[in-house]
């Protein structure tokens, strides 16, 4: 039956065995870039190509692993909230006023009581708060 | 040391022997297995989304349950009832012979509707209208993201079992526009449970702001219209009875309009403003002027609405807000809520350009009027 289920959110956050494969690709293509530069200012330069496309494609698969890891565990699987407002006017005097949602809102709801004068605050809008713009890079 | 260590791994050594013995293997085995290590890739990615959207899912179902509980007030647990709603479905009628398949399917939707409307009455006795029509868009949202995951799957377990890359590549390929379609979807329980204005919501948002302080009338199931005077002319608008979330009939309240001004013949336009989908690089809110009824869904509405504008050989004209999928069932942003705005300047122009004293307009905001009244 669906209700025995499980709920909770995957852990998808990188393992020890993940990080231990990193650490020792790591260190093999470091090597092997080390190798393959010595190997070019030896007498036997045709043997770099091998420890360096080695050593390139241990740094490759490392970079690949961390995107990959990056990309899972930034992957946040819950139901995105929102702040919502809600904008109330009078249509008496125009005051205008904005507070945050409350459940029960809706669009041309006659609201609270006008606090500059007797009539009472209509809902005009309900939208999503603006996020603040974020500053151009200098 | 690093001197010491070249030597053991040096290529004229045993060890360096070796290694380069794998090297090449390595190369031989990709050549035979490229296309398994592919599929495997593949199958991890599908993986990682089934499982995001197992958790969207459960939460979807969890707070449908917990409105109904929360507003119905059920003498019983609704679980059961919800995820029988849940695994509802509706078989289209058989398309080889077309000829009257939009009858058969408006019958279809009036069952499924009627149906729903009355299970959740049910299910939620102590619900108000307007909270019983939330909790039917609440558990639609649920049902979508729950077929959304049972496709997902199979295909997942399809493709685990056979390892075929070409069963693995069709869900694959498509798997960005399924993760949007699902955030959007899943970004619609909060609103849905709140009973917020939606993005689509923007069509009825322009109809209730000529609306307000006119009386509105029943003209057609769930559909409410005003007779609003503007320059000499009169406005029948028409949207969706609010503040539940409801599209409405509205291909039967144009039709019901028209055929009661059958007589005087005094309509002269109709006028929809719906929302649509935006192509990339088009910024949300933009609004374009079009003709044609402005309508999406299954269809059957958009018929109505031809069918009894041709018999009245009348021009329809579509004023269409943009917004990106994102924004379609989530709570509306910002800048839709001003679009409204620009929209009812474009209703305004159309009017006096197009028509002359003394007509009548239907003017139709097509969309989910939740959180919104007239």
């Amino acid at each position: 039956m669906m209700a025995d289920q499980n709920t909770q959110i995957p852990s998808m956050s990188t393992s020890w065995t993940t990080l231990a494969i990193i650490v020792v690709i790591g260190i093999f293509s470091l090597f092997s870039l080390w190798m393959g530069f010595q190997a070019l200012s030896s007498d036997k330069p045709e043997q770099s190509t091998y420890y360096l496309l080695t050593g390139t494609v241990g740094f490759a698969a490392i970079g690949y692993m961390f995107f990959r890891t990056k990309t899972v565990t930034t992957q946040k699987s819950d139901i995105p909230q929102v702040d919502v407002v809600t904008i109330l006017e009078c249509p008496s005097c125009d005051l205008k006023r904005v507070r945050d949602f409350k459940r029960g809102d809706y669009i041309n709801k006659d609201d609270e009581p006008c606090t500059r004068c007797d009539g009472n605050m209509v809902i005009t809008g309900i939208h999503r708060r603006a996020e603040p713009e974020k500053k151009p890079r200098q | 040391m690093f001197l010491q260590v070249a030597q053991v791994l040096g290529q004229d050594s045993d060890i360096g022997m070796i290694l380069q013995t794998l090297f090449s293997l390595s190369f031989i085995i990709y050549l035979f297995y490229a296309q398994r290590i592919q599929a495997m890739t593949m199958l991890r990615q599908v993986e990682v989304t089934l499982r995001k959207v197992k958790t969207i899912k459960d939460e979807g179902r969890r707070v449908s349950i917990e409105m109904v509980n929360e507003v119905g007030k059920p003498g019983r647990d609704p679980t059961p009832d919800v995820d029988r709603f849940l695994e509802q479905f509706v078989i289209s009628p058989v398309s080889l012979d077309p000829a009257g398949i939009v009858g058969k399917l408006d019958q279809l939707i009036n069952v499924s509707d009627y149906t729903n409307e009355a299970e959740i009455r049910a299910i939620a006795p102590q619900a108000t209208e307007t909270e019983a029509h939330n909790i039917e868009n609440l558990l639609g949202a649920a049902h979508a993201l729950n077929y959304y995951y049972k496709a997902i799957r199979h295909y997942y377990l399809l493709g685990k079992k056979t390892m075929n890359v070409y069963i693995i590549m069709q869900i694959h390929m498509i798997l960005p526009l399924i993760i949007k379609e699902i955030e959007a979807t899943s970004a619609a329980i909060q609103a849905f449970r709140n009973g917020m204005p939606i993005g689509d919501g923007v069509g009825p948002l322009v109809a209730s702001k000529l609306m307000r302080g006119h009386e509105s009338i029943d003209v057609a199931r769930e559909t409410v219209a005003a007779w609003v005077p503007y320059e000499g002319r009169t406005l029948i608008m028409l949207k969706a009875k609010g503040p539940g979330g409801s599209v409405g009939k509205p291909g039967d309240g144009v039709a019901k309009i028209l055929g009661d001004d059958e007589k005087e013949k005094k309509i002269k336009a109709v006028i929809m403003i719906d929302a649509a989908g935006k192509l990339e690089g088009e910024p949300v809110g933009e609004i374009a002027e079009g003709f044609g009824a402005a309508i999406g869904g299954v269809g059957v509405e958009k018929y109505k609405i031809e069918e009894a504008v041709k018999a009245r050989d009348i021009p329809m004209y579509a004023i269409a807000i943009k917004q990106d999928i994102s924004n379609v069932i989530a709570p509306m942003v910002e800048e839709l809520h001003k679009a409204t705005d620009t929209a009812l300047e474009s209703v305004h122009r159309i009017v006096t350009e197009r028509t002359k004293e003394g007509d009548h307009v239907i003017v139709a905001g097509i969309g989910n009027t939740m959180g919104i009244a007239q």
